[in-house]
């Protein structure tokens, strides 16, 4: 429902005078006066937001309080922000301030039209903005304005600037100043001389709303705006002056704060790079040679200027390769050679020929303690089998270690050996036992049978290997004539006798070198046995065989 | 008993050239050698083998007064052998061979074993001390000596039986018995049981040395 200013005001003034205690309790009364004044502040408000969705506040009885919050909230959020804006400003800038203050004491007094026209005039200052604050303040201060006052105040602001787009956020002059700070900076201009060039600036603002939102887009749009500005229609303005002269001006002038020094930086980092590179370049280095290299760079060409950057680039280059290498570019480093954990930092990566160890894991084993089952289970172990030799020659008997006490005496046993020596006693086969035979071949008939009984596959008599003692029984119990030594009628036969392995020679026979080996390898052995001795048993002390005989008797 | 006179080159007169027999001379019998002298020998009786001088007294002294025709008898006030020879010993070496026949038996070896000196003259008797081998004391020499003789001796019969020699082992004294390279072969088991070797590996080489002992004539 629409309301007059002066209704919305009798509310505010009713809501001021109430007291406090009497909020807490919900009457309608206060309520309606609440939604009214609420409504006449937002319509108060809404010149200065021009991008506000609501025409007015909408606080019917129907709308919650949530609702009219937000409503209030969304256009006084955008206000806010630009009222900080405003108030870094004028921190920054106090002198500003004044001068505002005063022209208010004249604009007061005058209207609008007067204002907007000194807006024209004075575009080196950076005034336009604060001029439109101040409008808002003071409409905010002081309701009883009109609210056809503030649009014409717009209106006429506006005519400043090209056909209705600029805003307290939008302001043409400044925008203006701006692309002349920055044409300045890259071809070395005299801002002021383009006094007439930042007029038409207005045009090109249509496109930009929000510097702070779209840089980039707006800088390039505007750069080509200008350029193409430029070209078409400021070609007289053009000079050899604007260009080559030295911008010591131009750099004084961009000390000065300029409408958004922020938002220059921003743009100058973020759009701009690649085309006032060479500006750029020069910007990098100290405040001190600042001055004389812009005014070396502004007398070269463009050529030039790309000269001397390549020649910047490749002395850069140049020291870099004079310089130590980092570590990772060295050949061979040890760990001495490179700082403390570098090793952690880089991001090292060899062949390595070696196949990794495995990674036990628990299926890993799992599979492993599967196989050993299974094998169990199977009864299937990989055992080492001998492989089975052939018997070359008859097994030579063993005689076994009797461990009881013999019950012949030692005499007999002489005799007996002298008896069998002399061939007048011919001794029987022996084998041990004759029950142990006997019992041998019951067993092996035994076995005979049994693998009849057993085997699926019956092998009939296998060959039974007999182990025929062959003892070197001499002749003559073969009752040979002939006499011992002659007789080779000998059971055994040669190699039975004696297997010599290597070349057998007669003590005669060996040669020098012979001996040598012979002793030295006794002299090895000696000294093999005796090293095992002394490290078996360190303490005691062995006397040697060879020192014992002296027998006390 | 002089000599048969030989014929006499030296008759020229006699022309009847007398074909005369080659003189035969009987050996000397070992009192003719000594010139009628008696030898003696004395062999001193231990107290531990007093007892079985006086039960094996008939087997030492049959054999030597019969077969060795050598004297004996037993002095009993000094504890000695004594020994000597007649007039019909037919060796020299009999006395000495009884001697140490008995000496043996003083030893600690059995009359049959000690016989075998009287027979046959290529056994000796080797003795040595087991300090000799290795110094041991205390519980060491007491397991030395049990690692010796093995369980109820079967390691000295093993050895015994092997190498064809008697052994003794007399606390620390050890007398063996035999020709001299079974004696070698003994004596040589023997050191490495006192050195500290088991008896298996004692056996082991025992065996093989004894298959090459016996090949051999």
């Amino acid at each position: 429902m629409a309301v007059t200013p002066s209704a919305g005001v009798e509310a505010l003034h009713h809501l001021k005078l109430t007291e406090p205690p009497m909020y807490l309790t919900p009457s309608s009364e206060l309520a309606n006066a609440a939604r009214i004044a609420s409504e006449h502040l937002f319509a108060s408000l809404k010149p200065y937001t021009p991008k506000s969705p609501f025409d007015r506040l909408l606080v019917d009885e129907k709308f919650d309080a949530e609702q009219i919050w937000q409503q209030i909230d969304l256009q006084s959020q955008p206000l806010i922000s630009a009222i900080r804006r405003q108030v870094i400003k004028f921190e920054k800038d106090p002198q500003e301030l004044k001068n505002i203050f005063k022209r208010d004491e004249s604009e007061q007094e005058k209207k609008r039209e007067l204002v907007s026209e000194e807006e024209k005039g004075e575009t080196d200052d950076d005034e336009d903005d604060e001029e439109e604050s101040d409008d808002e303040d003071e409409d905010e201060d002081e309701m009883e304005e009109d609210e056809d006052e503030g649009e014409n105040i717009e209106r006429e602001s506006k005519e400043g600037g090209a056909g209705g787009v600029e805003d307290k956020f939008l302001n043409i002059e400044e925008m203006k100043e701006f692309m002349e700070d920055d044409e300045a900076r890259e071809y070395g201009l005299n801002k002021k001389k383009h006094v007439k060039k930042s007029t038409r600036k207005h045009e090109e603002d249509d496109e930009e709303d929000d510097e702070e939102d779209d840089d980039e887009e707006d800088e390039v749009s505007t750069f080509l705006g200008v350029l193409g500005e430029e070209d078409t229609s400021d070609a007289e303005d053009a000079r050899y002056e604007d260009f080559f002269i030295s911008s010591k001006k131009s750099r004084d002038q961009n000390k000065k704060p300029t409408v958004n020094k922020k938002v220059e930086d921003v743009e100058m980092s973020d759009g701009e790079e690649t085309e006032e590179s060479d500006s750029g370049d020069e910007e990098e280095d100290g405040d001190e040679e600042e001055d004389d290299d812009e005014m070396k760079t502004d007398n070269l060409s463009t050529h030039e200027k790309q000269l001397l950057e390549q020649r910047a680039r490749i002395e850069e280059v140049e020291r870099e390769n004079l310089e130590a290498k980092s570590w990772t570019m060295q050949g061979e480093v040890n760990a001495t050679k490179r700082p403390k954990n570098s090793a952690l930092e880089v991001d090292l990566d060899w062949e390595r020929n070696a196949k990794p160890p495995p990674v036990i894991t628990e299926e890993v084993s799992q599979s492993i303690e599967e196989i050993i089952l299974k094998r169990i289970s199977e009864g299937r172990f990989d055992d080492v089998q001998k492989a089975p030799t052939l018997p070359s020659k008859a097994p030579r008997e063993m005689k076994e270690l009797d461990e009881n006490q013999s019950k012949k005496g030692l005499g007999e046993i002489y005799a007996d050996e002298y008896a069998q020596k002399t061939g007048l006693v011919s001794q029987a086969l022996s084998f041990s036992d004759e029950q142990k035979k006997e019992a041998s071949v019951l067993f092996k008939k035994l076995c005979l049978k049994l693998d009849a009984l057993s085997h699926f596959h019956f092998t009939p008599k296998p060959v039974i290997e007999d182990m025929s003692i062959q003892t070197n029984v001499p002749a003559l119990a073969m009752e040979e004539i002939a006499p011992l030594a002659v007789s080779d009628a000998a059971m055994l036969a040669p190699e039975e006798v004696f297997s010599g392995k290597g070349d057998i020679k007669e003590e005669a026979e060996l040669t020098q070198a012979d001996r040598k080996r012979r002793r030295a390898n006794k002299k090895r052995k000696f000294k093999a046995e005796n090293a095992k001795k002394i490290a078996k048993k360190p303490r005691e002390n062995t006397e040697t065989a060879g020192n014992a005989g002296k027998e006390e008797s | 008993m002089e000599a048969n006179k030989g014929t006499s080159s030296m008759e020229v007169e006699e022309r009847e050239t007398k074909v005369v027999a080659k003189p035969n001379f009987k050996p000397l019998t070992a009192h003719e050698i000594s010139d009628g002298q008696v030898e003696f020998r004395k062999i001193s009786v231990p107290k531990h083998r007093y007892t079985p001088l006086k039960k094996a007294w008939m087997e030492i002294y049959s054999p030597v007064y019969e077969q060795m025709k050598v004297d004996i008898r037993m002095n009993v006030k000094t504890r000695n052998v004594e020994m000597m020879t007649r007039r019909d010993t037919p060796d020299v070496s009999n006395l000495q061979k009884c001697a140490d026949f008995v000496h043996a038996f003083m030893l600690g070896f059995d009359v049959i074993d000690a016989v075998a000196l009287l027979r046959m003259d290529e056994l000796y008797v080797d003795s040595f001390e087991i300090k000799d081998v290795k110094t041991l004391k205390g519980e060491h020499l007491s397991r030395a000596i049990g690692r010796l003789s093995g369980k109820g001796g079967k390691t000295k019969f093993a050895i015994e039986n092997s190498t064809k020699t008697r052994i003794v082992i007399a606390d620390t004294k050890i007398h063996i018995l035999g020709s001299f390279a079974n004696i070698k072969v003994a004596r040589d088991s023997l050191c490495s049981l006192i050195l500290g070797s088991p008896a298996g590996k004692v056996y082991s080489k025992l065996r093989a040395v004894s298959a090459r002992l016996a090949e051999r004539f």
